[in-house]
């Protein structure tokens, strides 16, 4: 008598040619081998994505705390004028208190005002991961679309499937960010290459 | 007073068109409108008058090399100054803008300082500074 893990492995077994058969009737044996590239693709992307979200969340919370310490210095210097205008205002002015307590004030806004640009810039990933994840979800519903090809032409006559009709997503046409650009020599990875490049051209 | 210059953004990340807008803000240049494709963009800047253009290139329906090649085909509009801002960064991308007309090229990520050079280097060379 068989164990159960034997008759487990058999029927895997025989679902795996059965499945590579059905593909090979289909003729999607070549579609597979698109996806089996574009799976490391796609695992490549999903681990940019993962980058860029994480250093934005913490560029974010270090403007954060950064934006913070000149925030409460600025709460400082407002009561410390309060006081001194409350006690003696004609001496305070007289002696170049308040001027000095106005001036650091508008420091630390100029510095406030930095990190809260600081914190705008790191929306960025916004953009950049929004475009390759397009090109994730394009590979997730050309594979879904493909498998739902397969189960519609191997399924049983009478087992009638109205299988959605797959939706179009926006695909950008072009090539997206660089996941990763080590030791490609086609890309660009920073502004000054860029404007090495146009000031070769002339521009 | 000389007059304010009017920017185009065009980009299809509505995040991306606020920062650039607030950026060029900071900058100075405060008056500014935004389009979400070249479509969209050629529309407005056929039916309104702008002075200089920042566009990405990824885009649904009209890339930024179409919008850039419509502009620099269209008599009224060729004058513009173009400023690609992309994630595009191959370089036969940069050189393909650069012979299409383009007036400059950033590539995403970018800084505030890179922006707010290239448009005032731009603006200086096109004479409207």
């Amino acid at each position: 008598m068989s164990t159960p893990a034997v008759d487990v492995h058999q029927q895997i077994g025989a679902l795996t040619r059965q499945l590579h058969d059905s593909l090979n009737g289909l003729g999607l044996t070549e579609k597979v081998k698109d996806w089996a590239g574009e799976l490391p693709d796609a695992k490549s992307r999903l681990s940019y994505i993962a980058r860029l979200t994480g250093e934005a969340a913490e560029k974010v919370l270090n403007q954060v705390d950064q934006a913070k310490v000149h925030q409460a210095h600025i709460a400082t210097q407002v009561q410390q004028v309060g006081e001194l205008l409350a006690k003696d205002a004609p001496s305070a002015i007289a002696r170049g208190d308040i001027a000095k307590h106005l001036s650091e004030m508008e420091q630390s806004g100029r510095k406030l005002d930095e990190h809260l640009t600081e914190i705008m810039m790191a929306q960025d990933f916004h953009d950049l991961t929004g475009q390759v994840i397009a090109k994730v979800v394009n590979l997730a519903a050309s594979m879904e679309e493909q498998l739902i090809q397969l189960l519609i032409q191997t399924a049983p006559p009478d087992a009638v499937t109205n299988a959605p009709a797959p939706h179009a997503a926006y695909v950008p046409a072009l090539n997206g960010p660089v996941v990763d650009s080590a030791g490609n020599p086609d890309v660009v990875t920073d502004q000054s290459q860029v404007d090495d490049l146009l000031a070769s051209l002339g521009f | 007073m000389s007059k304010e210059l009017r920017f185009l953004i065009v980009d299809d990340f509505s995040t991306m068109r606020r920062i650039v807008r607030n950026l060029l803000k900071e900058s100075g240049y405060a008056d500014a409108d935004e389009a979400e494709d070249g479509v969209a963009a050629l529309q407005k800047l056929r039916n309104s008058n702008f002075d200089f253009v920042v566009s990405d290139i990824n885009m649904p329906n009209m890339n930024g090399f179409q919008l850039l090649a419509e502009i620099k085909k269209d008599d009224k509009l060729k004058h513009l100054p173009v400023l690609m801002v992309t994630a595009e960064a191959r370089k036969e991308d940069i050189v393909m803008a650069a012979q299409q007309g383009a007036a400059g090229y950033i590539v995403k990520p970018f800084t505030k300082a890179t922006l707010e050079d290239k448009v005032n280097h731009i603006l200086t060379k096109a004479g409207l500074k």
